[in-house]
């Protein structure tokens, strides 16, 4: 022990206040487990404080200016302009509402919230350093862990985020002043989502992939919408390119460097370069080596279905304990976690996981595609709807895209779908519940659905996998 | 005729559970809609449960006295025209028929599922894989909706292995349940169902149990294993060396049902190692079920003892209103330390302007108690000592706060056959003596009749208890937490008093009432309980300073 350290205990110690962190100390607490969360930065973690809400926000105060400005068919002319430091005040604003909530959510539900970082002394304790000098530091010992230290950018050679023209993503979330020339690196989904904020602020965007194409993972007619909806908005996409350099250019700006496999460069010229090429988890201050836990290959801490690791009393959850790295498995794994170790029947069961990329239009995903029903033995059926024969579509003046939904023939039970299209990510919370409920695409397609709504999308596209449909051609 | 399924639905808010107090249909009955079929106490009400349907009770599933948690299936219906929720029963038969070379099988299938300790055996003996192993299951998934999975967990049942009677096989809760409870008979050795004896065994769906239970499973898992293998075969013909058939008679078993997987021409095959393990497994299971049923007993034996021994005439169940009463008494008593303050009044006048009045208030239709006098005197004492009209919030134990309240809600405990109930009268301050009058007899004999609603009971400040009108001077009434104070009030009657006169001091016949206060000693302090009483006392000693109330 350190001298001046302070010992304590508590039954459930939770390292990181994300979205896995958290949840799982107010469940645990719920449970009425003495629950102690560590967290060393700001609560509600990557999600909230530069994830997802900042950067809905931000793309909401884009699609914005860019609706207001581009809307002379309906007869609306304006020229909005966009005070940038503004709209970043805003979206702080709801950021600090949401990490003040979280915070007083855990606090009025009992839990202890310590700040600082913890690293293990060994199976049932961790260090917790207090951030700054003279801090000092205190022992906790613990009953059960719960790790949800959640993930950090990937750093890429000669790209030091500590360069004023290199921004991560949460750099780009707050910047008070909109670039005229931006170089995206990364074309997959947060590479996507700033590019199109930055194209509808007005900034010409120049976006570099070293794969052959944007949005890998996704199927080619996804994200092909995608691809075409963004190249309409000015952006400029090149493949096969790696980024291996930036240098400072004549003109105030920057020169941005690519290198193809075969060696051949391109440049080219920007005011600032996004690095968006994914994301690692964060172990390396979790001091595994005191308890013999080990990431695996990728960098994971393997879990089982109770979200434990192989040590049966150290939980992991959220992106630390896996892809996909998405705010709602965490939540989902938090209260698996919190709820096994307060001795309920609780298990990651869940059949799908549901994912949005908030692009223009948005791309949704949840279950199975086509391909991956018929690798998983079955036959599947696939039902389509496309978002220009929706009335309520055209009368929002976005038509590109299309609800699939795909089946288990014999049964009828609906595998999975995929959504590109406007409100996309509201959408697929129906096929989710279909999913989870083991629901056929008639109990879909039987549901009355609200006219005229995005939503009816859904029910056509099962009426079509039945060669049901009335408002399109069926297969 | 289809058959219809009916969940004991949730009665309350917030109520995850009701002890099913009886049943008022039998197997037969023709019901109608809305009909009431059972009776249900929870912690709050005893209700009646209404048919959905028009049709005849087909099953009961869940016996009298039993507690079922809200959404399990209590009952089931045969309804005219086609049914929506086919049983197993109702899908087994249509399977048979449509594969009759099944039927043999499947009449097995039963007990297979009995053996569900043994996973393999179930879906082996699952009718859709059956035929030609070409399985009608969707491949390698299990459709089921989140709430079946939880269920399954709880039960400790494996979803994977349990066939859905749902929409296109979709397994139901129902199904996890009958797995269920395939699965507890089968771990206590006996494969036989007791269907036809009486109704199944339902509420195990309780938190509390399931966690026992999967304990409890696990310590009976190691027999169960040995009876699912010593499960019979029950085959029509059974090829075996002769040798072997002539071990299986030394045995004492039938080489008919001792299980294999090898076949000679298409015909089942049986060696000497099959034989030998499971004539094994056999006197395994038949050690298991005696010592289970030789636990029993003495389980039996020994509640038997209890009950003798101590003279105990009755078994009354600490459950439903009875445990919520028990349950806020203790959390008062052992969260707020009581002290209990003793005074007593004279009230001659209060009772010569009651018989005064009561005649008045009788014209008016109302009985004329002295309970709105006593409310209307202790909201006076409360106006002028406000920390007795508080409530203690906990909610947040690091934040906690004295919540002193500006509103007179005040409670009345009234005793009825099913317990304490406390219906609060609102806004005391407000109302005449009459309009109190009114109100308190609603309550009380609402209360009496339990139809006082939950909101009724709620939002009190100061709790009263008149234990007097049974009989009787002091008590410690226990406080209404999370209210920091409770009036009890003995019985009002003559008693000698001291009274000075002109000639010195007379023992006289005064009517008193004598108050025993109860706080929170956390809260208020035994003075403010003292001033308090005072003030309440002079009221009630001067009941007309209640009319400049």
């Amino acid at each position: 022990m350190v001298v001046g350290d302070i010992s304590t205990g508590t039954d459930v110690l939770i390292i990181g206040g994300g979205p896995g962190g958290y949840v799982a100390a107010i469940r645990a607490a719920q449970r009425g487990l003495d629950t102690t969360l560590v967290e060393k930065d700001e609560y509600g973690g990557v999600c909230l404080n530069r994830g997802c809400i900042p950067s809905k926000a931000l793309i909401t105060g884009a699609d914005l200016a860019h609706e207001a400005g581009n809307a002379e068919e309906m007869g609306i002319h304006a020229n909005p302009a966009v005070d940038m430091a503004q709209m970043v005040d805003w979206k702080d604003g709801i950021v600090d509402r949401l990490t003040g909530g979280v915070e007083k959510l855990c606090k009025a539900n009992g839990v202890n919230l310590i700040k600082g970082t913890a690293t293990f002394k060994d199976e049932n304790s961790v260090r917790v350093a207090h951030g700054g000098e003279g801090q000092g530091s205190e022992s906790i010992e613990f009953d059960s862990c719960i790790v949800a230290t959640g993930s950090r950018p990937i750093e890429i050679p000669n790209f030091s985020y500590a360069d004023d023209p290199v921004l991560g993503s949460r750099d780009a979330l707050d910047m008070d002043t909109i670039p005229e020339r931006l170089v995206v690196v990364g074309a997959g989904y947060i590479g996507m989502e700033l590019s199109t904020v930055y194209a509808k602020l007005g900034t010409e965007v120049t976006v570099v992939e070293m794969l052959d194409d944007a949005l890998p993972g996704y199927e080619d007619d996804v994200a092909n919408v995608v691809k075409r909806r963004a190249k309409d908005l000015g952006i400029d996409f090149h493949f096969g390119e790696g980024a291996s350099e930036w240098r400072d250019s004549s003109d105030g700006g920057i020169t941005v460097v690519t290198e193809t496999e075969d060696g051949e460069e391109s440049t080219y010229p920007a005011d600032k370069v996004l690095v968006a090429v994914g994301r690692s988890p964060v172990t390396d201050t979790l001091g595994l080596d005191a308890i013999d836990l080990e990431p695996n290959d990728r960098g994971f801490l393997e879990t089982d279905d109770y979200a434990r690791t192989d040590i049966d009393h150290i939980f992991a959850v959220g992106d630390v304990a896996g892809e996909p790295m998405l705010a709602h498995k965490a939540f989902k794994e938090g209260i698996v976690a919190a709820e096994v170790i307060a001795g309920e029947p609780a298990a990651l069961d869940y059949q799908a996981v549901p994912a949005a990329v908030f692009t223009d239009p948005e791309i949704a995903t949840v279950g199975m595609t086509k391909a991956e029903a018929e690798e998983a033995g079955f036959e599947p059926l696939v039902g389509q709807m496309p978002f220009n024969a929706s009335g309520r579509a055209m009368t929002t003046n976005h038509t590109e895209g299309f609800c699939r939904i795909v089946a288990d023939e014999d049964s009828g039970f609906i595998l999975g779908a995929q959504i590109v299209g406007p409100e996309a990510s509201e959408l697929i919370a129906e096929v989710a519940l279909a999913v989870e409920m083991g629901a056929t695409l008639e109990d879909v397609a039987a549901t009355i659905h609200t006219h005229p709504t995005l939503a009816e999308v859904v029910q056509e596209a099962a009426e079509n996998a039945e060669g049901q449909a009335i408002h399109t051609l069926n297969r | 005729m289809g058959v219809k399924e009916f969940k004991l639905p949730d009665v309350g808010e917030g109520v995850a559970e009701g002890e099913l107090v009886s049943w008022l249909v039998e197997v037969g009955d023709t019901v109608t809609e809305d009909q009431a079929v059972a009776e249900v106490e929870t912690d709050k009400a005893l209700v009646e449960v209404p048919s959905p349907y028009n049709g005849t009770v087909k099953e009961l599933l869940a016996e009298e006295g039993e507690m079922v948690p809200v959404g399990n299936v209590i009952i089931t219906f045969e309804v005219e025209g086609e049914g929506d929720e086919p049983t197993d029963e109702e899908r087994t038969s249509a399977e048979m028929e449509a594969q009759e070379s099944e039927a043999d099988e499947r009449e097995t299938g039963d007990e297979a599922i009995g053996a569900a300790g043994d996973g393999e055996a179930v879906a082996g003996e699952s009718p859709e894989k059956g035929a030609d192993g070409e399985a009608e299951t969707p491949k390698g998934r299990v459709f089921a909706a989140p709430s079946a999975r939880r269920l399954a967990r709880e039960l400790d049942v494996d979803i994977n292995a349990v066939e859905g009677s749902g929409p296109g096989g979709r397994v139901t809760d129902a199904d996890v349940q009958t797995a269920a409870n395939g699965q507890m008979e089968s771990e206590v050795g006996e494969p036989e169902s007791e269907s036809d004896s009486g109704p199944r065994e339902v509420s195990t769906g309780e938190k509390q149990s399931a966690v026992s239970r999967r304990d409890g499973q696990s310590a009976v898992n190691g027999s169960a294993g040995a009876a699912a293998s010593a499960e019979a075969a029950g085959r029509d013909r059974t090829l075996a060396a002769p040798a072997t058939r002539r071990m299986a008679e030394e045995e004492g078993v039938d080489i008919d049902d001792v299980p294999t997987d090898e076949t000679r021409d298409g015909e089942a095959f049986v060696t000497a190692e099959a034989v030998t393990q499971y004539a094994q497994a056999q006197r395994e299971a038949r050690e298991a079920e005696m010592q289970a049923e030789s636990a029993e007993t003495e389980a039996e034996a020994t509640s038997a003892t209890n009950a003798t021994a101590e003279g105990v005439a009755e078994r009354i169940p600490y459950r439903g209103v009875r445990r919520t009463i028990g349950q806020q008494m203790e959390q008062s008593a052992y969260t707020a330390p009581h002290v209990t303050h003793h005074d007593t009044t004279t009230v001659d006048e209060l009772v010569d302007v009651r018989a005064e009045y009561k005649q008045l208030a009788a014209e008016r239709d109302v009985k004329l108690t002295y309970m709105p006098f006593v409310m209307k005197a202790i909201v006076a004492g409360l106006r002028e000592h406000p920390i007795l009209n508080s409530t203690l919030d906990e909610s947040d134990p690091e934040n906690a706060e004295i919540l002193v309240r500006n509103e007179y809600n005040i409670g009345i405990a009234v005793a009825t056959d099913a317990g304490l109930m406390v219906p609060v009268v609102k806004n005391v301050d407000k109302k005449s003596i009459l309009q109190l009058s009114r109100e308190v007899n609603d309550l009380a004999s609402r209360a009496r009749e339990r139809k006082v609603t939950r909101e009724e009971m709620q939002g009190g400040t100061f709790t009263i208890t008149n234990f007097g009108a049974i009989g009787g001077e002091y008590a410690t009434p226990i406080i209404n937490y999370p209210e920091t104070a409770i009036l009890g009030l003995g019985g009002i009657e003559k008693r000698p008093v001291v009274e000075e006169t002109e000639e010195g001091d007379e023992v006289v016949a005064a009517n008193t009432l004598p108050l025993s206060l109860s706080i929170d000693h956390r809260v208020v302090d035994g003075a403010d309980a003292a001033a308090f009483t005072n003030t309440v006392m002079e009221y009630l000693r001067n009941p007309k300073l209640l009319l400049l109330e």
